[in-house]
């Protein structure tokens, strides 16, 4: 382990590749999705709630930032991680890094279209019509959602990428 | 052990009743019956846990099909305690149910959980072997 290259100075602490942390990363990716669905859920619901006196409410219009960021999670996190690499040759052959690459790009884009959208839901929805704050509410919860399904990508990427230490040590 | 191991099971099983009392008296007091759907999540979390613990072959590092698809039971499972934790808060936020019962019924789901997942701890090792 000693003679592998580095990029960074810091390398990551050894408690950090260990299995229990790589399952607390998976666990936490899964609870920063749920945040982020009923943060969601509770705007549209509390838009039909009592509570909302004004007249703007939640629509499907407000979902799709989400839906996107969903969608970009799962494709992102389908990608067989050790097919990137296209330095290893066995995995290379016939462009499976090429494809991989290009899936990836997809996902990336998809998120980063849901965050996008999010915010672009929050300023044509709420910021420009002047919403006064207890609707305004619904909107920042949009784009915290959109941000929560981003920071659970890069939990579940980041745990999944020890998984790869992980085997190395077992093989050892 | 056995006398620590008794200990152990009292004191659980006794966490265990007051988280279930706070669930029901935060329904009950209130004569809003939505905080019951807590019990449910909680019930339900291990479900994917278990199910694709069953489906993996966890030895097998070649491939990591197998690893795949005990991260989305993981995956599943952190959505569900996240959702017993989030489904008062909502309720609450939309007025289906007062601020109260909302503390309450997180208040028992966290000791429910904390049960069940040391129920786990003290009692997976001996499984082992």
């Amino acid at each position: 382990m000693d003679t592998e290259e580095r990029l960074f100075k810091f390398r990551m602490p050894q408690w950090l590749n260990s299995v229990w942390a790589r399952n607390a990363g998976v666990y936490a990716a899964g609870g920063l999705f749920s945040a982020a669905f009923y943060i969601l859920l509770d705007a549209a619901v509390w838009s039909k709630s009592a509570r909302n006196a004004s007249d703007v409410h939640v629509t499907f219009v407000d979902w799709l930032p989400f839906i996107f960021s969903s969608l970009g999670m799962l494709i992102i996190n389908s990608v067989e991680k050790t097919r990137l690499s296209g330095d290893s040759f066995s995995y290379s052959g016939s462009g499976v890094a090429w494809k991989a690459r290009v899936v990836l790009f997809l996902g990336f884009a998809a998120l980063a279209g849901g965050m996008a959208g999010g915010v672009t839901v929050f300023v044509l929805g709420f910021v420009v019509p002047g919403v006064a704050w207890p609707a305004m509410g619904m909107g920042v919860e949009n784009v915290v959602a959109n941000a929560l399904v981003g920071l659970s990508t890069v939990v579940l990427w980041v745990s999944q990428n020890m998984e790869d230490e992980y085997a190395y040590n077992l093989a050892l | 052990m056995p006398q620590a191991g008794l200990k152990t099971i009292i004191a659980l099983s006794f966490v265990l009743a007051v988280g279930f009392l706070l669930v029901i008296l935060s329904c009950a007091l209130w004569k809003a019956y939505y905080p019951l759907l807590v019990v449910a999540t909680y019930v339900l979390a291990p479900v994917p846990n278990w199910i694709c613990s069953h489906c993996a072959n966890p030895d097998d590092f070649v491939e990591s099909s197998g690893a795949a698809v005990l991260d989305l039971g993981r995956f599943c499972t952190g959505f569900l305690v996240v959702m017993g934790l989030a489904l008062p808060v909502l309720l609450a936020h939309a007025g289906m149910i007062e601020v109260p019962a909302m503390i309450m019924s997180v208040i028992g789901g966290l000791l429910i959980y904390g049960t069940i997942i040391s129920f786990a701890m003290f009692f997976q090792e001996e499984q082992e072997f």
